[in-house]
């Protein structure tokens, strides 16, 4: 009994990396991905270190994704970051005064390739399902979400979220709450709540520098039962059906 | 004569260099975490304006600027607009800045507005 236990465990434990055929989902992270993205952390800790970064961090995959999402995603990838991962790297300055364009915008823009279409690998089903099997098990930040649950019952109308995301919070600066309503350079949020687990969104959303210590999302101090509203909001958000952004 | 000339140097870049590391610094921090709104030039015309309905102030006003103390700069950047009477589209930049950061962002946002005003020793309150 006890050897079969032990053979269970072991079986659970190793089965994501035989999950694809040929390459496991453990070999294409490190193969394919690695190159981008962080899979071994830590965080970058100084900002000379945030601003290198190239890809967003995998290391907690699996304290920070929804499974479906995951999967659905790495065949049909689209952008997040309407700013790109570091938008120093992809904003024109205001022209001067005497030298004003025609259009006499007032103010910095985005330019170049986060204008268009994401361009990133795309995974077939079986290889999704590998990969995102690998991720799932990503989860170094356990401590961070154990004690953070979502209250189902501190509901809010779409029309009361955006009040708090906009009026209250100001969180509409820099995120999008519809494609191409609000700030460039969070991550768009009309798609949070099937992306993103309950519980990281409660514990990012109270610290983002527990999460990524350098990062240019301030500390809200969203009050408790607001970070509830909030993130019931982001949930009924993402089940309207918005396009899919570019 | 020469010796002196040389200790005087010294002591003068000793005197420099610490608080220019100090302004690479505050410009770092501010090119990451304010720029978004403030703009690359600090004009109140970040990359997120057009999705506010209240402008980040221009740090370059220098009429604006000078109207205000340094307490309630400090205040505006570590507690957020509200703390000033002012709007909420400040965020409150205390849980990411240490105190010596946040001072010394204080000091950037000077040199941006008040550079005259700074090289004439006048004092800010
Ligand atoms: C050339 C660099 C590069 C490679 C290689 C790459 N990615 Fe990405 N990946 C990115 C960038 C850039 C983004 C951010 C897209 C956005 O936010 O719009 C991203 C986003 C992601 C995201 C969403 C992360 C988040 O926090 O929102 C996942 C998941 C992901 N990639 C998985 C993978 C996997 C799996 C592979 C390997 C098969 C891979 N990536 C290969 C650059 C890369
Ligand atoms: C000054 C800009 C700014 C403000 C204001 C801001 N955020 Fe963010 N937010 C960011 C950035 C930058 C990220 C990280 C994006 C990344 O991982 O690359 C982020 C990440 C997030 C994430 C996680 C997204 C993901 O895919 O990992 C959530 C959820 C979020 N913010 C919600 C909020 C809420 C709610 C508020 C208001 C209380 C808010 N943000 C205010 C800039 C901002
Ligand atoms: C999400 C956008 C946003 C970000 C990011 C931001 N600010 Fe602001 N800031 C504003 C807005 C909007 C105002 C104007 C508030 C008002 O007039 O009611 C403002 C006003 C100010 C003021 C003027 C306060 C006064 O006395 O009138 C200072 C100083 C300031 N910000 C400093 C900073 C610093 C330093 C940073 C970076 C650490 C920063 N801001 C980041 C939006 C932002």
């Amino acid at each position: 009994m006890k050897r079969f236990l032990l053979f269970a465990v072991v079986a659970v434990f190793i089965s994501p990396a035989f999950a694809g055929a040929g390459e496991s989902g453990t070999e294409i992270l490190k193969n394919r991905c690695a190159s981008c993205h962080d899979l071994k952390g830590p965080a970058p800790q100084t900002i000379r270190q945030l601003w290198k970064r190239d890809a967003p961090d995998l290391f907690y995959a699996g304290n920070k994704f929804r499974r479906e999402w995951l999967v659905a995603w790495l065949q049909k990838p689209v952008r997040i970051r309407p700013a790109g991962v570091n938008y120093l790297r992809n904003i024109n300055s205001t022209p001067p005064e005497n030298q004003k364009t025609k259009s006499g915008r007032k103010f910095d823009v985005l330019y170049g390739k986060v204008l268009k279409p994401l361009k990133h690998a795309t995974l077939n089903k079986a290889e999704a399902m590998a990969v995102t099997d690998a991720l799932m098990e990503l989860k170094p930040h356990y401590d961070l979400v154990a004690n953070v649950k979502l209250d189902t019952t501190k509901k809010v109308t779409l029309d009361q979220g955006e009040v708090l995301i906009d009026k209250v919070y100001g969180c509409q600066s820099c995120h999008q709450i519809e494609p191409g309503y609000g700030g460039y350079t969070g991550a768009e949020l009309y798609t949070a709540g099937r992306r993103l687990q309950p519980e990281y969104m409660l514990s990012y959303i109270k610290r983002p520098r527990s999460w990524d210590p350098k990062i240019w999302m301030p500390n809200g101090h969203v009050k408790p039962a607001d970070l509830q509203k909030i993130v019931n909001y982001l949930i009924l958000l993402s089940k309207e059906d918005f396009d899919a952004s570019n | 004569m020469r010796l002196i000339k040389l200790m005087f140097a010294v002591a003068m870049l000793m005197f420099i260099a610490s608080p220019a590391i100090h302004a690479e610094e505050a410009y770092l921090n501010y090119k990451s975490y304010c720029m978004q709104c403030h703009g690359m030039h600090g004009k109140g015309d970040g990359v997120n304006v057009p999705a506010m309905n209240i402008l980040p102030r221009d740090h370059s006003d220098n009429k604006y600027m000078m109207s205000r103390s340094n307490t309630e700069i400090y205040k505006a950047i570590k507690f957020g607009g509200p703390a000033i009477n002012k709007s909420v589209k400040m965020p409150a930049w205390g849980d990411t800045f240490t105190e010596e950061e946040l001072t010394q962002l204080v000091g950037h946002i000077r040199s941006l507005c008040c550079e005259k005003e700074l090289v004439r020793g006048v004092n800010f309150r």
